[in-house]
């Protein structure tokens, strides 16, 4: 005995033992997938359907009133893979007239194959600490030194490039086999092919077709492709992002943790926001007196030197309530339910509230802090002098 | 590789050709079409064929109309409009050529 599924194929309505539903189910997913940009993708999808139907219909009679996994099959095979080449010839004008180049650019890329995703993964051929910054040099095809000019620059203002250094060290996986090696440094085939594309010279092939019916279909095929090309990598940095989550989960086992939302992320926020009052109270005293809270800096140290040590200090400080923060925002996006977003929002909400409102009574009522803001352009001021100066010097 | 390997691109080609050679005789619906081919070396399924046609519908080679069967739901019958009877009879034309030259060549 086996359960039976009712179905809807073209109007018609077919019952499909279970396992003969998935076939059909996995068949109809593929052809959707294999004629992914063709702009008749519904009606084909539709008229296949009712072929199906069609056969269906000649299978069944008076007592038999089951469509059996097999003869699904059977009906399956009998219909063949989806082959569309709509992308590759489409517009017998431009495959006569376009010739050349961009023609067979189209051919190049059969529709619906999925190209290998690039990967994110830490590279130690070269590394300085673990990949970290070699990694995401070669994900996003940029030079090293700059990824890793940007994490200490972030660790400086923010105090959260270590952070997010550690964290990705431990969430990003190295790239070990030669097939990992490759996802990790080849630049994406749709990446490639786009690079490719844009060099043939998306004009300089218009111009080559002689009529305008031919420049119409190409300029609508470009376009698909832009389309699919962005469709794909969307694609890849949803796989990434879902990777990386994954392995967050796995280290911390946070999957099961279940935070009390009501109680401590609010407690988390006040400490969060009592750490910004002190932090913007020090850097009024520093910019308004030269003096942290009466204690005068070590003769010899420009302002803006205090300034980026406080602001470490501060990130320093700061990163684990802002990761707290964080992690009870995740915890609550991964439950389901309204209320958990609700607090999310009002957090958020009474945090910038609270701060803000601060700032404000701050500056218009001491004239200290008055002080500082006006203190403000002839500290920058400095430290760009001395960047410069520091420049030209060395 | 076969000869039947070989071929395989050429007659994939040809597809297209046949497919309007079929139509311009009368209207017809795919299985009808399907059942034509059958019984040549142009054996093909409805995965490939409801693409292509397709896809000469929005050249302009074909269009179809809906008609009443009876048994079932309506069916699509394809007719060749005026575009596709002209590449019909420039394809013969062409055809016709092409295999004078085979026929011909090395010939003496």
């Amino acid at each position: 005995m086996n359960k039976v599924t009712t179905i809807n194929l073209g109007g018609i309505s077919f019952q499909l033992e279970e396992a003969g539903y998935d076939a059909l189910r996995a068949y109809l997913d593929d052809a959707a997938a294999r004629l992914q940009g063709n702009p008749d993708r519904d009606e084909i999808l539709s008229d296949i359907e009712q072929a199906i139907g069609e056969k269906f219909r000649g299978l069944l009679s008076g007592y038999k009133n089951v469509i059996l996994t097999r003869e699904v099959e059977a009906v399956l095979s009998q219909m063949g893979p989806i082959q569309d080449d709509a992308g590759a010839a489409s517009g017998a004008s431009t495959t006569a007239s376009g010739g050349g180049s961009a023609s067979s650019s189209g051919a190049a890329q059969p529709a619906g194959t999925a190209p290998a995703p690039k990967r994110l993964y830490r590279i130690p051929e070269g590394a300085m600490i673990a990949g970290v910054c070699n990694g995401l040099a070669a994900y996003f095809n940029i030079d090293p030194t700059i990824v890793r000019l940007a994490f200490v620059l972030l660790t400086l203002i923010w105090g959260a490039g270590i952070l997010v250094y550690i964290i990705m060290a431990i969430v990003v996986p190295q790239a070990l086999t030669p097939d990992e090696k490759a996802a990790a440094t080849g630049v994406p085939p749709t990446a490639q092919d786009f690079i490719r594309r844009a060099k043939q010279g998306y004009y300089e092939a218009m111009k080559s077709f002689p009529d305008r019916q031919a420049r119409r279909e190409w300029r609508r095929r470009f376009k698909r492709d832009m389309r699919n090309w962005s469709a794909n990598v969307q694609r890849e940095a949803t796989a990434t992002a879902q990777d990386c989550r994954r392995n967050w989960e796995h280290y911390w086992g946070m999957g099961t943790w279940n935070p009390g939302l009501g109680l401590a992320l609010p407690v988390v926020s006040l400490l969060h926001g009592a750490l910004v009052i002190a932090w913007i109270c020090t850097l009024i005293s520093l910019l308004a007196t030269g003096t942290v809270f009466g204690v005068v800096l070590p003769v010899g140290m420009p302002v803006w030197v205090a300034v980026l040590i406080l602001l470490f200090v501060y990130g320093m400080m700061v990163w684990p309530l802002k990761a707290a923060r964080r992690a009870f925002y995740y915890g609550a996006r991964g439950a389901p339910g309204a209320p958990f977003a609700l607090f999310c929002v009002m957090d958020a909400f009474i945090w910038v509230a609270v701060v803000g409102t601060l700032l404000w009574l701050a500056v218009h009522h001491f004239p200290q802090a008055h002080e500082a803001v006006r203190n403000i352009p002839t500290v920058a001021h400095d430290m760009a002098d001395s960047i410069r100066d520091w420049w030209n010097h060395h | 590789m076969s000869v039947d390997e070989k071929f395989f691109a050429i007659r994939k080609g040809l597809l297209e050709f046949l497919l309007l050679k079929i139509i311009s005789a009368e209207k017809v619906y795919v299985a009808d079409i399907l059942k034509q081919l059958s019984e040549t070396e142009f054996s093909t399924q409805e995965g490939t064929l409801y693409p292509l046609l397709s896809k000469m519908r929005r050249e302009g080679l074909v269009d179809y109309e809906w008609k009443e069967s009876e048994a079932g739901p309506p069916r699509k019958y394809y007719e060749l409009t005026a575009k596709g009877r002209e590449q019909l009879r420039e394809t013969l034309d062409y055809w016709s050529r092409i295999s004078g030259t085979v026929k011909n060549l090395g010939q003496k």
